[in-house]
């Protein structure tokens, strides 16, 4: 496995596809996010699952599933059948342990795949969830399509996604770090419904979740302080970055409370 | 326990516990708690009584592990011997420290007396003793100085924490307006709108022993240059969520931040790493603090009752007792609030009266 530091030379000379899976499992970025790979952590997912009319025996699929939390918490408290499909396979081999682990893996499986050709057959699921990882891929319009293929007719998808503007990014955060970290690449929510309509789904229910992503990036923001403070074993390696890691996370914090920066859920439904 | 009644152990009608008298105290009190976290002798001035060093020696070698001195800062300014004697038994100072103003001293305890603090604290800090310093904050007196105390704390070596007491209005304090009570939430206020720079009001977590209006908390790690509050690094709603609605409580979350925050927490009793691994437990810090110089700094705004506010239903959850001589412990609010403190001074006036 890379460093984080190569994958930040890495994305500096353009190279980005299947970078972050990798990078999200990093020991000073989980340390940083304290587990919680998305605002609002779990409480926000389950209002996501429920936008998304994920149910008891419902078919759902979880673009981007990482270590697997979202499928597990889906399985366990819903009762749905989760299919998580993720570009990055240490996160496959780790959610699938950590499925068997809970006893879910009657109810949960995971897979490798890339979400601009979802392994998976047309109209095969009730519901989607794509949790802060549509800002992350560089071909959103192919991705949509291919959530809205899979979809059966009636059913729906919920984006949660980082949003940007009104307004334009301050320029710190239009860079390759500000990529990875959901910002650089997101849209204006307008943008998302757009890809969404284009991909032949009705448009929904939309929320601002402005609140959990505040929330998320003090945490972030404190947490990078703290390390600096501490010496946390984690962030050592990353010593000399640090200041300009916390200006980078006091930059974002000023985004968000100017309304340039949100976080929302987006729902949409392929028509009957 | 209290050593004398409000004012001064000089009054006409004052008294004092006697060694022995205290080691009996102390006995109920082991008795009743089993396994005992923290005791606070208190006065009057405790630090006067001939014998107060064998009294906290009494309660150290009783296994309370936190054993307070409650003290104006008078004897630790004069007598050069007496910190030194303090760190020897493992004592933690509880300094009375309203601010920085005279109006501030003479308003709240009748005289100028921020030359001896200082001097208390700077000899403490030589001795090294943990100290926490305890404002009292009345409306409209000194609740402007309220930020300017959490920095002094914050970047005196001595210091690990700040105790606020709005004024509770019993004893000598009778008189006031109900409607202009200072609150824990004006305080925390305060110390957002005095030190935007360090802290927020989110900061503070209401702390569920007593009940979550008596006392509100929060803890910062601060290396010389930088604050952070620990609170923001973790999601703490989520886990002092077993409070309210947990089936199955996390028992290491809520160990780790009822160790934190709770009414027998002084700051700086432990090593902040020790702290911090518990702060840590099961949310993701592992911390090797050992070598690291940061200070762990804890603020804790704690609202006593008094008869206007007093609430039964909060008595039975009391965390903070009053021992007093016959060994009964009595919620704190309660011995201030409804009459004992008075019985109390009467019976020992009388014990004095027949023994001369």
């Amino acid at each position: 496995m890379s460093t984080a530091s190569d994958q930040f030379a890495a994305l500096a000379q353009g190279e980005f596809a299947g970078c972050c899976a990798e990078l999200y499992e990093q020991p000073a970025v989980s340390w940083l996010l304290d587990g919680q790979l998305h605002p609002g952590g779990k409480q926000l997912t389950l209002r996501a699952a429920q936008l998304a009319g994920v149910g008891a025996g419902s078919r759902v699929l979880d673009v981007a599933s990482g270590a697997g939390t979202t499928a597990l918490l889906l399985a366990e408290k819903l009762g749905a059948e989760v299919i998580g499909v993720e570009h990055g396979s240490e996160a496959v081999q780790r959610a699938s342990t950590a499925a068997q682990a809970a006893g879910l893996d009657g109810a949960v499986s995971f897979q490798t795949g890339d979400a601009r050709s979802l392994p998976l057959p047309d109209a095969s699921v009730d519901a989607i969830l794509c949790e802060c990882s549509l800002c992350l891929f560089e071909d959103k319009a192919t991705a949509i399509g291919e959530i809205a293929r899979v979809l059966r007719p009636g059913a729906s998808v919920v984006i949660a996604d980082v949003t940007v503007g009104p307004g334009a990014l301050p320029a710190p955060l239009q860079t390759a770090a500000a990529r990875v970290a959901c910002i650089a690449d997101a849209l204006a929510l307008d943008g998302y419904e757009q890809l969404l309509r284009d991909a032949g789904l009705q448009l929904g229910h939309s929320e601002s979740h402005r609140r959990a992503i505040a929330a998320m990036a003090d945490r972030i923001e404190a947490r990078l302080r703290a390390a600096r403070i501490m010496r946390v074993p984690a962030l050592e390696p990353f010593r000399g970055e640090l200041d300009a890691a916390i200006e980078l996370a006091q930059i974002t914090q000023r985004a968000i409370a100017d309304e340039i920066v949100g976080y929302a859920l987006i729902a949409a439904r392929r028509p009957s | 326990m209290c050593f004398a009644d409000s004012g001064s152990g000089h009054q006409a009608d004052g008294f004092s516990l006697t060694l022995e008298r205290v080691e009996t105290m102390l006995d109920a009190f082991v008795a009743a708690e089993g396994d005992p976290e923290a005791v606070q002798f208190s006065g009057g001035e405790p630090s006067i009584h001939p014998q107060i060093l064998e009294m906290l020696a009494a309660a150290k070698r009783r296994g309370i592990r936190l054993v307070m001195l409650n003290t104006n800062g008078i004897r630790l300014a004069r007598d050069p011997r007496f910190a030194p004697a303090l760190a020897e038994i493992g004592i933690h100072v509880y300094l009375q420290f309203d601010g920085f103003d005279d109006a501030t001293h003479v308003a709240i305890r009748g005289r100028k007396l921020q030359d001896e603090k200082r001097r208390a604290l700077d000899r403490c800090a030589a001795a090294g003793l943990s100290v926490s310093l305890a404002a009292a904050i009345e409306r409209g007196v000194n609740e402007h100085e309220i930020g300017a105390i959490v920095r002094f704390g914050v970047e005196h070596p001595a210091v690990n924490g700040v105790f606020f007491q709005p004024v509770t209005h019993s004893g000598r304090h009778l008189d006031f307006d109900p409607l202009e009570r200072m609150t824990n939430s004006d305080v925390i206020a305060a110390v957002a709108e005095q030190l935007p720079e360090w802290f927020r009001e989110d900061d503070f977590i209401a702390v569920p022993c007593c009940s979550p209006t008596c006392r509100s908390a929060t803890y910062a790690l601060y290396d010389g240059e930088d604050l952070v509050p620990l609170p923001r690094l973790v999601d703490v709603e989520e886990y002092l969520d077993y409070v309210t609605n947990r089936a199955v409580p996390d028992l290491d979350i809520r160990q780790a931040l009822e160790g934190l925050f709770s009414a027998s927490a002084a700051g700086g009793t432990e090593p902040t790493g020790e702290r911090l691994d518990c702060v840590a437990c099961g949310v993701g810090l592992p911390l090797q603090l050992q070598e690291v110089a940061a200070k762990g700094f804890m603020i804790v705004t704690q609202d006593f009752q008094d008869p206007w506010t007093l609430d039964v239903r909060k008595l039975m959850k009391c965390c903070v007792s009053e021992i007093v001589p016959d060994g009964r412990l009595i919620p704190f609010c309660a011995y201030n609030s409804v009459g004992y403190r008075e019985q109390v001074r009467a019976e020992l006036s009388a014990q004095r009266g027949a023994a001369r």
